[in-house]
């Protein structure tokens, strides 16, 4: 569903919610992934879906209700069970409104149709290169190939209106040897720029370096983590720059905004407009999305607030509100790690003994407001010795504190979008001394 | 209207577009989540969603494509779209992993429950939360207080181009609440019931079973002690795990790694493989004499039980650890003829949208034959522990650290003073092999786990792992507090 046809069903939702206020969210997302192992397709899916989601507001009282039955007479339904809901919740004590029509930025390239309309067979075409490469290295790959279209539309009975559409793709390829594994990946909002035969190699080299893995004692270690690693440890302090972790208490910025947290090089920006993710401008109530410094020189700056979050704390609206309802609380979409001035390489070379992290696996929080996680490495991890690459080690498990490590650590002058389910992001990798692995296992 | 005459033409389609075998899963579903926060209903939605998924078979590749398009050329477009997925995988493979499911059946299963949820006035279920979230604000220190409800009903028919046509109706319901005390730069949480809530197929007597009301000043009273109490000590203890924290060790350390894809290396490049290789079946030693872990998806009450699995399997129980040894995996069509079994109909989509998978459902440790209280009788040094707050193991599922909300020292029997940050960990078949007692049936609850993710696209399933508290010997405690 384009852009057109979204506004016209969003406006034509608001004609049918008699209330104080309204607001409606149209999400279409037209999405396919392929997903191979033992250098074979198992899974090929794809699947398109509209949902009109309708929050009312009555005398300061919400309710939403969602359907992806876009005929009228269930979109009338929706709408009075919307009222309905909002009729029967108690006051809120906090008068919020819904956002006025404001200005938003523009993000240009975001939509790239080729990336949208790619077919099975060109995803089938790409995957197969990573097969070729996996037998050439006699290995064996599992992994997946996406691509997708979303488009976001809101409106709302203050007269917003905002508009966006994206496309993204992505390649994760883990190649499997007998006793070791190496991981790579590559994600773009343009499937011309997802290089599948590049990422193949680099997961090939990584597993084929690291077999015959020898054990490490746990302790204290200096590393260096890759984007993927880095990524999926840092996606744990997102939450921290939320309005509502802030005042709740959660928020290891509870111990005060413009104060030291993290050394002097780092610098941590919520961005939408940043190059390698191009983001929507505006917020899921249509706010527009500020550029934030959430970490300036290492000093806590801000958290990210939404309508609601904004009027409880008399703060200004960032607009990074998350699609009602929502409990969890305004959250950084878009955040960017700042780079460093050196290579991988040079931070590698300058590491007399250390352990380089390909990625990491089931990160958790341990003690949230310490910001203390575990998590276990895996898909490659290596010693190095005297600057160079020594062989694979087997992996381990750590717990640490994200702050503590991010107090010693330099940053490299190559970013990379990385990402899981729960997040995604733009970091160079890192390196922090006094990582603390604390259990070996025996792969 | 029925949907019957719609799922004809798509098999039709797809069969004459070349697909050999071809199911579609229509849905109809419902979902109501209400969540009170700090006196304030922060949600109060109301979803419906409906359309199918369409799996086709062509020379041994499946595909699959999804729509909520339910005009006739809706339908053509969409099973024209599996068979299109599944040739573009056909042409390139060189192995097969799909092969016609043969078993048909007609039939319709549905819950029973004693209440339909939807039927409860809406102000009702609003006033048991706000009541409930009320009473955990015992304290100044209490910042945040949750109290929620979730309901779930879907209507789906299944049908096949080998004569199946599966209707159920499915309805689960769950609820719970968290206390959330912070001062002093520390912060500690206590749920209840369990750590995520109680959740079950049923009505509204699961979230009366919950019984939130009764137990809210406890639990909140709880999390503002943690916040002075004693940190867990580290080293060697022997350990009681209350009901639900053994439904998430179940969970994370059996049954991901029996998931006999996983297995297989089909989740390798995502949720990893399993220590439980198919060479292993029927000799690895798993845990100890008293560990059997049991698929029942047929249990009353199970938050997974249905009458069908999503291939259009008959639900069954069949064994995964017997007496300590593994003797079986949660299976599909596909992974089952690969080791020369049949299907023990785990494969679940999570709505329409998503392709059905291996998924773990009902998967319960049995109890045992000891009294929940005599547990404590023979532990002299010793930690009491319950409500998960961290879980994490490797991608082989051996090597876990998994933390509670709290726990106590047991000293000669007696459980005594509180520990705040209770955490433990191991390797999967030495823990499994230190179990030398499991609580009675007294104790036992069909814990279900609402939000289980796996799969690419991720898919979250709702599951169960029915467990009773359970005893381990020289377990490493107070290991996340290391960095």
């Amino acid at each position: 569903m384009d852009k057109s046809a979204r506004e016209h069903l969003a406006q034509h939702v608001l004609a049918m919610c008699d209330c104080d206020a309204a607001e409606a969210l149209v999400l279409h997302d037209n999405s396919a992934l392929t997903r191979f192992t033992h250098n074979a397709i198992h899974q090929n899916v794809a699947y398109a879906d509209t949902t009109v989601s309708i929050r009312a507001v009555c005398d300061s009282r919400t309710g939403v209700a969602r359907t992806n039955a876009l005929d009228d007479g269930s979109l009338r339904a929706a709408a009075r069970r919307a009222i309905e809901l909002a009729k029967l919740a108690p006051k809120s004590d906090v008068e919020t409104a819904l956002p006025e029509k404001a200005p938003y930025a523009t993000v240009h390239d975001a939509y790239i149709s080729a990336t949208a309309q790619a077919t099975a067979h060109r995803r089938a075409h790409m995957v197969s290169d990573v097969f070729e490469m996996a037998y050439a290295s006699e290995l064996w790959c599992a992994g997946f190939l996406t691509n997708s279209a979303q488009g976001v539309t809101v409106a709302n009975s203050t007269g917003v209106l905002a508009s966006f559409d994206t496309s993204d793709a992505g390649l994760n390829v883990k190649m499997n040897a007998a006793d070791s594994t190496g991981y790579a990946e590559a994600f773009d909002h343009d499937i011309d720029q997802v290089d599948a035969s590049a990422a193949a190699k680099v997961a090939a080299s990584k597993a084929t370096h690291s077999k015959a893995p020898e054990p490490v004692k746990p302790g204290l270690w200096t590393v260096i983590l890759e984007p993927p690693a880095f990524g999926e440890l840092f996606s744990y302090l997102i939450d921290h720059f939320s309005a509502q972790a802030y005042d709740e208490g959660s928020s290891f910025l509870c111990d005060g905004i413009d104060r030291r947290y993290m050394s002097e090089n780092v610098n941590i920006w919520d961005d939408f407009s940043h190059p390698l993710a191009p983001r929507m401008p505006f917020d899921f109530e249509g706010a527009p999305t500020q550029r934030l410094a959430l970490i300036e020189n290492g000093i806590g700056r801000t958290v990210v607030t939404d309508s609601h979050w904004a009027a409880k704390l008399q703060r200004p609206n960032t607009g990074h509100a998350l699609p009602a309802p929502n409990a969890a609380g305004p959250m950084p979409r878009s955040t960017v790690v700042l780079p460093g001035s050196k290579s991988r390489q040079e931070l590698i070379s300058e590491t007399q003994r250390g352990l380089l992290v390909s990625r990491f696996w089931y990160i958790r929080p341990v003690d949230q407001r310490r910001t203390i996680v575990t998590g276990m490495t895996r898909d490659g991890t290596f010693l190095i010795e005297d600057g160079k690459i020594a062989g694979g080690v087997r992996n381990m498990r750590f717990n640490q504190s994200i702050l503590e490590a991010m107090r010693s650590c330099e940053l490299s002058n190559e970013l990379r979008r990385t990402g899981s389910y729960f997040y995604s992001t733009v970091v160079p990798a890192v390196k922090i001394d006094r990582f603390c692995f604390s259990s070996v296992t025996d792969f | 209207m029925s949907f019957d005459a719609f799922a004809k033409r798509a098999i039709d389609t797809a069969a004459v577009r070349g697909a050999r075998y071809t199911d579609i899963r229509y849905e109809n579903s419902r979902s109501e989540r209400i969540e009170v926060r700090n006196g304030a209903v922060a949600t109060l939605s109301d979803a419906t969603s409906h359309g199918y998924g369409i799996r086709a078979l062509v020379d041994g590749a499946w595909g699959f494509s999804a729509s909520s398009d339910f005009s006739g050329s809706g339908i053509d477009r969409t099973a024209g779209r599996a068979v299109e997925i599944a040739a573009a995988g056909a042409a390139i493979a060189r192995q097969r992993f799909g092969d016609p499911p043969h078993q048909a059946h007609v039939d319709r299963f549905v819950t029973q429950t004693e209440l339909d949820p939807f039927s409860i006035p809406l102000g009702e279920r609003v006033n048991l939360l706000l009541q409930a979230e009320k009473l955990l604000h015992v304290d100044p220190r209490i910042s945040v207080g949750r109290a929620w409800i979730d309901l779930w009903h879907v209507e789906k028919t299944f049908y096949s181009s080998t004569g199946s046509r599966i209707e159920q109706s499915i309805v689960q319901s769950g609820s719970g609440m968290e206390a959330i005390a912070v001062a002093n730069g520390e912060m500690q949480s206590r749920s209840f019931p369990g750590d995520i809530g109680l959740y079950k197929s049923g009505g509204w007597e699961i979230v009366q079973e919950a019984r939130l009301q009764e137990n809210a000043v406890r639990i909140a009273e709880e999390a503002v002690q943690l916040l002075d109490a004693t940190q867990c000590p580290s080293g060697s203890r022997d350990v009681i795990l209350g009901g639900s924290q053994m439904s998430l060790q179940i969970h994370e350390s059996c049954g991901h790694p029996a998931e006999l894809d996983r297995v297989m290396g089909w989740e390798a490049n995502f949720s990893g493989t399993s220590f439980l290789e198919i060479a292993q079946l029927g000799r690895l030693r798993y845990g100890s004499e008293l560990v059997n872990i049991i698929i029942d998806n047929t249990l009353p009450g199970g938050l997974a039980t249905v009458g069908y699995d999503d291939e259009g399997t008959r639900s069954i129980v069949s064994d995964i650890i017997r007496n300590g040894i593994l003797v079986g995996y949660e299976s599909s069509n596909d992974t089952a003829r690969a080791i020369g079994a049949q299907s023990t109909a785990c494969v679940r989509a999570q709505s329409w949208e998503f392709v059905p998978m291996i998924r773990m459902c009902n998967l319960n440790l049995l109890p045992g034959e000891t009294p929940f209280e005599r547990l404590f009788d023979d532990v002299k040094d010793g930690l009491y522990m319950e409500s998960n707050r961290s879980w994490s193991i490797d991608d082989h599922r051996l090597n876990f650290q998994f933390g509670c909300q709290i726990g106590w020292e047991i000293k000669n029997g007696k459980r005594g003073r509180m520990f705040k940050n209770p955490t433990y960990g191991g390797v999967t078949p030495v823990f499994w092999g230190s179990c030398d007692a499991v609580a009675d049936e007294n104790s036992w609850n069909a814990w279900g786990t609402p939000h289980c993710g796996k799969g690419e696209p991720m898919q979250v399933g709702r599951t169960a792992q029915c467990a009773a508290p359970a005893r381990f010997r020289a377990v490493q405690v107070g290991v996340g507090y290391g960095g």
